[in-house]
């Protein structure tokens, strides 16, 4: 009897170990971005597809690589885990050096293991916790000056008048902004909190309305999917709208996993998102998107995917939630991980590259092969995305796979039209222009 | 557990083996009962306490299995019976079957289940069936002698 049970526990060991062979992507990341991505079946694993190439830097001289017609080059290098930008209206441009709080427990066996694959990655690189000011000088270079220091992991930046809003992981705190000044010694006075228990996703994204009277915040989740509990989910993947008189603060849209990036859309005025998915379901799961985001509507995390896919691993199910759920407007790709998002009408760039969407993907760890580690630009047209995104920036990593050179993330254009691009592996933030 | 065990067997093997060997039971028992109660209610905090346990059930598994492996197979393998020939096998799967289980448990929230809470069952049942087969073996003089 014992022998028979020996076997049949070897054959589920050898299931396991054949199941870690086809854990492969089948779909490029281009198959499934659009409007209509293909949705694989849902998988579980026994260990989810892992790859992450080692850090390694750039080496002196060497660039990321860009599309034909353009050129890069670096703007400032040795940052502190640069993860956003921002232009001031003098065209200084704000780097915020910043990574996670830490503040998140280990509270499984699980969370030791990748902890440690994380940091291998040099995603785990140590934040700065301030925000960098780079200005042009005589000679053409980009003189940098320490602008604001003792952040607590800052992300969104946002000028309202003469006020600097900084979107801290714990809650948005506002500076005195005088035009021209290269430092910031007055503290921050607190001016709203932000929802701030464990930070699994600890970015808050931020983008001031035009006529400058609310403030949105993008705020992700507190889990992969509802794995700390549904408690801490309080107000969380979701955007936020703030009251800028006030500081008041209401749910504007929900069910967004983690949206990292607002921006208006120039032609119609619309709130757009980019958001990153839901993880350890396949290779093939779940594209991550960019979406308008509506008031009051409801994107399906954590109950289902792209409409009314449900998602199994949430206890207790949500039928009611799941018939609500909005689908996105346009996929990116499976676990590309949008991480900067820039709405561009017109720039310096040629003209395939005028009205649409720039995307810093800062790219995958639980697929194989490895997906984003790339700027991608998505055409609009009347206010919808059209054809496939376009790579602008690419060549982050090694052509084995093994290294990784930087990667990229926030995404801004200047006043001269140029695309900024903060690479928090590489430390650097990297001017694309076009090729003269 | 309480047996005497043959005078030819090292000491400090055995007393090693005494003082490590039911503790993994006992903590797989309990990630059994953790593993229950979250898969009846969903509640995330019994499922993470069910996970931590399997991976310490496996950790102090490991000198009593090194020390029943090395006795039964090779320093006392003229004297060893077939209940413990049998106990040595059905450790063997309860092992396997609990570091399948460790994996299955690294998954996100519900997905652990139902496959978590029968693994930890097929642990707990393959541990008892080893116990009692090594308690109730018919004693040999020489060998091992019950109490």
């Amino acid at each position: 009897m014992n022998k028979t049970l020996y076997r049949r526990v070897l054959a589920m060991a050898c299931i396991a170990v054949l199941g870690g062979c086809d854990e492969k992507a089948s779909l490029q990341p281009d198959q499934q971005s659009g409007s209509n991505p293909p949705m694989p079946k849902a998988q579980s694993f026994l260990v989810p597809p892992m790859q992450v190439p080692d850090k390694a830097g750039w080496k002196q001289g060497q660039t990321p690589t860009v599309a034909p017609g353009l050129k890069i080059e670096a703007m400032a290098s040795g940052l502190m885990h640069p993860r956003q930008l921002y232009v001031l209206p003098n065209d200084d441009v704000l780097v915020v050096e910043s990574n996670g709080p830490g503040t998140e427990p280990v509270t499984t066996p699980k969370q030791l293991i990748a902890g440690m694959v994380k940091n291998q990655s040099g995603k785990g690189g140590k934040g700065g916790n301030r925000i960098t000011l780079l200005r042009k000088n005589a000679s053409g270079g980009w003189d940098k000056h320490v602008f604001i220091e003792n952040l607590n992991s800052p992300f969104g930046v946002q000028l309202i008048g003469d006020t600097l809003y900084v979107a801290n992981t714990d809650g948005i705190v506002k500076f005195p902004y005088v035009t021209g000044e290269t430092e910031i010694k007055t503290p921050g006075v607190g001016f709203t909190d932000l929802p701030n228990t464990i930070n699994h996703h600890w970015t808050k994204s931020l983008l001031a309305s035009p006529d400058g009277s609310k403030l949105y915040v993008g705020v992700g989740s507190n889990s992969n999917i509802t794995e700390n509990g549904l408690a801490v989910e309080y107000r969380r993947a979701d955007v936020l709208e703030v009251d800028v008189a006030t500081g008041a603060s209401r749910i504007y849209a929900s069910g967004l996993r983690n949206p990292t990036g607002l921006q208006w859309e120039p032609t119609t005025g619309k709130l757009w998102a980019i958001v990153n998915e839901r993880d350890e379901i396949g290779a093939d799961l779940v594209p991550d998107y960019m979406t308008s985001v509506h008031e009051g509507a409801f994107y399906g995390w954590p109950y289902s995917y792209y409409g009314q896919n449900v998602d199994t691993r949430v206890k207790p199910q949500r039928p009611d939630m799941v018939a609500k759920a909005i689908k996105p407007d346009y996929a990116i790709g499976s676990h590309v991980a949008p991480l900067g998002f820039l709405m561009s009408a017109t720039n310096a760039l040629p003209a395939s590259f005028q009205g649409g969407a720039f995307i810093g993907e800062h790219g995958s760890w639980d697929r194989s092969p490895l997906s984003g580690y790339e700027v991608v630009f998505v055409a609009f047209k009347d206010g919808t995305p059209v054809g496939k995104p376009v790579s602008v920036v690419s060549g982050f990593y090694s052509k084995d796979e093994k290294q990784l050179f930087g990667a990229p993330v926030g995404i801004v254009q200047d006043k001269e039209g140029a695309i900024l691009v903060a690479d928090d592996v590489g430390d650097t933030v990297w001017r694309v222009t076009a090729a003269r | 557990m309480s047996y005497r065990p043959a005078p030819r067997r090292s000491v400090v093997a055995n007393a090693i083996y005494g003082l490590f060997n039911p503790i993994p039971f006992g903590v797989f028992v309990a990630a059994l009962i953790f593993d229950v109660t979250y898969a009846k209610s969903g509640e995330i905090l019994w499922m993470k306490g069910a996970a931590w346990l399997i991976v310490i059930g496996l950790l102090f598994a490991i000198i009593p299995r090194l020390v029943n492996l090395v006795q039964v197979w090779i320093t006392s393998r003229r004297t060893t019976v077939a209940a413990e020939r049998l106990d040595f096998w059905l450790n063997l799967i309860a092992i396997v079957v609990a570091v399948i289980n460790a994996f299955v448990h690294s998954r996100d929230a519900y997905a652990v289940m139902p496959a978590g809470v029968w693994l930890s069952a097929l642990t707990v049942l393959l541990l008892a069936v080893a116990h009692i087969v090594i308690v109730t073996q018919p004693t040999t003089p020489g060998n091992l002698i019950h109490e």
